[in-house]
């Protein structure tokens, strides 16, 4: 704080040592006048004896270290003097470096909150997950082991304090308790949170022996909540603990609140917050046969015990599972990895390609801004050999002309971080499925790392210009004419730049190309039926044990009550006689959501092998579904109200379930035998195929997949798989425009339910079209960033090449006046120009095409592509002829701007 | 820098007779140059000026202190007064001084004989 103190009194510190040097001599004159000397050669005497006092000044000042901040404000004066003289040249290269630093800054702000943090818990390093994989197939197919496994892990391996699970989440329906409510349930291990290092706010966690089977058999439980629940549910009463409420139909009873802040994780669903957690134990015996995969472990390794030696132990535990359980476990192994990495596996594949990208904008506009400044020093050499004859030295120079580029770049900055604050919206409509990706935002460590482009930024662009420009030839520079000829040896560094650049711009552009093609391929097919003027909403029932199910004792079976047909059947008919609908249907899940996996048997045709059944996935429909949504019928006929229990079952499938199991002969009229892949249980009967109906985009809007339609009216009263039984979605036609209905027949279909049973909520209501938006929101608005920063990084490129070609055109002026007097067409001219400016996008692209196709294995991996090969041809040369062509217009400007020189004007000038 | 250096003995060198003489009593610029000459039987041609650098660097370092005052001949000069720290690092500097002379002392004395 000193020096800062002195820094600003220091125009009274350098008096302070004048007066005192004044003293000095005058005093030493007034000794040698007393001496006898005359006033003059006293004079004389002092000086010389005391020294240079211009010098001594000025080592004083040094001493007091002032002088490199002085310069350096001299120099930033300087600089900004020189930049507002040349505004044009100031604002392209701040315009550069804005968006460089500011793509970069809005990727770190989602970075900051998303990946950067460690796991919120006690000792995140040592906390693991256990994946199950294939031996074969080490990185693919990470599942979930059995739940009875970790049982068998606890004591057969020593790497691990303690291993707990939590389940895959899923929306339940939080009833008997006032309004129903919509809420995240997660299963989870009563170790869980003691392992994770979390203490309940209020209450206690549930203990192991208050676990899901007191749920089945005596319909009781023990929960505890979140923060967010309470308040919202129970206002943050403190005398919440004891009070109750009904998940599927098990008395739910509140034991804890978890602290604020606390939202939980489960697996695949990374960003979604936890409301309520339930009791779970692994090693009840329910979980003995080992089908059961929808829980995650969570194990905290022991202290000292790496992930390596751990994954050894796991190795071994593996190979006496396989010995233990041939029938499920052969071939398998677990994979440890950390918890962290098992939570950030989708941001990670989001952001890093994106990192990637953004630094590929940042290189470019540093590329094009070197380019610039470079341009700029060569126009400045005779000012420089003009200073440095004057006996300014190298450093001072050098120092000088990195200040102008330090400027430079926090102007950018500046910029950047406004651009930015943009950009961090629009990447927040990407991340919001991501952990902690809605909270993205700037914020001290944002504002630092954008704070840091801008210093790092000039040493990137600033440093070889100003090396290079620090060392003029002083005769060269002087005699005028030596700078005028075009092809000098200082050219090439211009276009090696701007070959760079267009190699950069052509790799982001293929990679954006890539996706975009991707993306096209998704929305522009129709997906299979027509979404307009066609409203969901979702009536799923709760499908524990109870209401509408009950499971068969000591079967993995569930016994589907006959309520359930009768409740969608009477739900329909109500619907359909709502004024403004058209037409009414329902299914399982709604397009592209999904649907069960299945295989079957065909009646007639060998026996299938074991593992190669024929497979396709299962939806129960009612009848009026395909009408509704305007599916086409291929062969055959629809599913009808005919098409009783009583009567023959039948089945829909899709043209791609018939191309492929019955490629030689007519589906219609074959009998399937349908199984259950969850429990693997056959239906009771077979089901005959009635029709053959046209594709739909069942599983996501990529793909196209074998599909089954049951209706619900034939379904068998014991299934293995009876989840499908209690979900369904309306979908509902209008007469005349969705919107306009869509708030009435909201409130008539919640009505309806209501009075059929007050407990039932009606959730997920959306339009059809927003639907299938929604479903590639995420996807799409990553394809928007890459494609806006590919689309930067274009212009950024044209930049160049338009400033380079500019400047070989003013370099050949002088020439070309030259040239004209000696016969040469303006055509000639026209040429020359454009030949450098397509020998340089040429060598750009070449050199583009050999990185993209490097990178390929890179995009492969981390670019979610759809029907198209990283290598796309067609993709390739898209982009090639896009780049190109705006290239050729970059060209052309300065081209013709070379042909109207008028050769006197250029004669004249010499 | 180097230009005080040069002009130095060597390093540090008159920064330490200049401490060691604010040792003895407070003075200002003037007496001080004239101070540390005749101590030194004009042995040491020192320029005059080049006190006033070194003199700036032991205050940003701590070692001397400057008040105004008034001088014997009624003039108004900075007066330089060796602080706490400044005693200390004199002391270092002495002794550290003396352990070189010794060594040069030995090497000088082996040579003669």
């Amino acid at each position: 704080m000193n020096w800062l103190k002195q820094l600003f009194s220091r125009g009274r510190l350098y008096n302070d040592l004048s007066h005192e040097i004044q003293q000095h001599l005058e005093e030493k004159i007034e000794e040698l006048v007393a001496g006898g000397m005359s006033r003059e050669e006293a004079a004389h005497a002092a000086r010389r004896e005391f020294g240079n006092v211009t010098l001594i000044k000025e080592d004083c000042r040094e001493m007091l270290a002032f002088t490199w901040i002085e310069a350096l404000w001299q120099d930033v004066r300087y600089a900004a003097r020189i930049l507002a003289k040349s505004p044009a040249f100031a604002a392209v290269v701040i315009f550069s470096l804005a968006l460089g630093i500011g793509a970069n800054t809005a990727v770190f702000s989602v970075m900051n909150t998303v990946l950067l943090p460690p796991l919120p818990y006690e000792h995140p390093e040592t906390l693991t997950t256990i994946w199950w994989t294939q031996k074969s197939n080490l990185r693919s197919d990470d599942d979930v082991p059995p739940i009875g496994d970790i049982a068998d892990w606890k004591k057969r391996s020593h790497a691990f304090d303690d291993i707990a699970a939590v389940s895959i989440s899923g929306p339940e329906t939080l009833a008997g308790a006032g309004e129903p409510l919509q809420v995240r349930v997660q299963h989870a291990t009563a170790n869980f949170f003691a392992l994770i290092g979390v203490q309940p706010a209020l209450g206690r966690v549930f203990r192991t022996e208050e676990s899901q089977e007191q749920r089945q058999t005596v319909g009781f439980q023990t929960v505890v909540i979140s923060d967010a629940l309470w308040k919202r549910k129970f206002n943050g009463d403190p005398g919440v603990l004891g009070k109750t409420f009904r998940i599927r139909n098990a008395v739910s009873t509140v034991v804890g609140v978890m602290p604020a802040g606390f939202v939980g994780f489960a697996p695949w669903d990374e960003g979604k917050a936890i409301d309520v957690w339930q009791p779970v134990n692994p090693e009840s015996a329910e979980y003995a046969k080992r089908a059961d995969h929808w829980m995650m472990p969570v194990a905290r390794l022991k202290s000292g015990v790496t992930l390596e030696q751990a994954q050894l132990q796991m190795d071994v535990v593996a190979q006496a599972m396989e010995q233990a359980y041939p029938e499920s476990h052969k071939g398998m192994r677990e994979r440890v990895v950390t918890l962290y990495d098992a939570l950030h596996q989708d941001a990670e594949d989001k952001l890093y390609p994106l990192l990637g990208a953004v630094w590929f904008v940042l290189l470019i506009a540093c590329v094009n801004v070197a380019n610039l400044v470079l341009s700029r020093m060569e126009v400045r050499r005779r000012e420089y050999s003009m200073r440095e004859a004057l006996g300014a030295g190298r450093r001072r120079l050098i120092q000088q002309m990195l200040v102008e580029c330090g400027l430079l770049a926090m102007m950018g900055g500046l910029v950047g971080v406004l651009l930015s604050y943009w950009g961090t919206r629009l990447l927040r409509a990407m991340a919001e499925h991501l952990p902690g990706g809605e909270s993205a935002r700037m914020n001290g460590r944002v504002l630092l790392f954008a704070v840091g482009l801008s210093i790092l930024t000039p040493l990137l662009f600033g440093v070889a210009p100003a090396i290079r420009a620090s060392r003029p030839d002083l005769n060269e520079a002087l005699r005028e004419g030596a700078t005028r000829t075009s092809t000098g040896r200082r050219g090439r560094t211009h276009y090696l730049l701007v070959i760079a650049e267009v190699a950069l711009a052509f790799v982001l552009l293929v990679g954006a190309g890539l996706m975009i093609n991707s993306l096209l391929r998704m929305v522009l097919p129709s997906p299979g039926f027509d979404p307009a003027n066609v409203l969901t909403m979702a009536v799923n029932f709760p499908d524990d044990q109870g209401k509408y199910l009950v499971r068969v004792p000591g079967k993995d079976l569930d016994k589907v009550s006959p309520k359930v047909a009768a409740y969608h059947q009477e739900l329909i008919e109500r619907v359909a006689a709502v004024p403004g609908v058209e037409s009414v249907g329902m299914i399982s899940i709604l397009p592209p959501f999904g649907a069960a996996s299945a295989t079957f048997s065909v009646l007639g045709h060998p026996a299938p092998s074991p593992g190669h059944r024929p497979e396709g996935f299962l939806n129960e429909v009612s009848p009026g579904y395909f009408r509704t949504m305007k599916i086409p019928l291929k062969k055959g006929r629809y599913l009808e109200e005919s098409d009783t229990p009583s009567a023959q079952w039948a089945v829909l499938i899709s043209e791609t379930l018939a191309d492929r199991y019955f490629p030689n002969e007519n589906p219609i009229g074959k009998q399937i035998m349908i199984r259950h892949e969850s429990g693997q249980v056959n239906e009771d009967q077979p089901r005959q195929i009635v029709g053959v109906v046209g594709e739909v985009k069942q599983l996501g809007l990529g793909g196209a997949h074998p599909l089954l339609y049951e209706s619900f009216l034939q379904q068998p009263e014991l299934q293995g798989n009876a989840f499908l039984d209690c979900m369904g979605t309306l979908v509902i036609r209008t007469t005349s425009d969705v919107h306009a209905h869509e708030a009435a027949l909201t409130t008539l279909v919640k009505q309806a339910v209501k009075e059929m049973d007050p407990d039932q909520p009606v959730t997920d209501i959306s339009t059809m079209e927003d639907v299938l938006k929604k479903s590639i929101s995420s996807y799409q608005s990553f394809v928007i960033v890459l494609g806006v920063l590919a689309g930067i990084s274009v212009i950024l490129a044209m930049i160049g090449v338009y400033g380079v070609l500019s400047y070989y055109v003013n370099q050949l002026t002088r020439e070309m006046g030259i040239r004209f007097v000696l016969g040469a067409q303006r055509r000639d001219v026209f040429g020359l120009v454009a030949k450098l400016g397509l020998t340089l996008v040429g060598a750009g692209l070449a050199i583009g095409i050999a990185l993209a196709l490097g990178l390929n294995r890179f995009m492969s991996a981390h670019f979610w592509l759809y029907r198209v090969k990283p290598t796309d041809p067609a993709t390739y040369a898209a982009v090639a002829l896009v780049l190109a062509s705006i290239a050729l217009l970059a060209c052309y400007i300065p081209a013709r701007r070379a042909t109207n020189v008028d050769s006197m004007t250029v004669l004249r000038h010499e | 820098m180097k230009k005080s250096e040069q002009r130095d003995l060597f390093p540090g060198a008159l920064e330490m007779m200049i401490l060691r003489t604010l040792k003895r009593r407070p003075l200002h610029g003037y007496a001080l140059v004239q101070n540390i000459k005749r101590t030194s039987n004009d042995l040491l041609q020192i320029e005059e000026g080049s006190l006033y650098p070194a003199l700036q660097r032991l205050l940003k370092d701590g070692l001397v202190k400057a008040e105004w005052g008034i001088s014997s001949t009624n003039r108004r000069v900075r007066i330089y007064k060796l602080t706490a720290a400044g005693a200390r690092h004199l002391q270092r500097e002495v002794s550290s001084f003396e352990r070189m002379l010794d060594g040069i002392t030995r090497v000088l004395a082996r040579g003669e004989s």
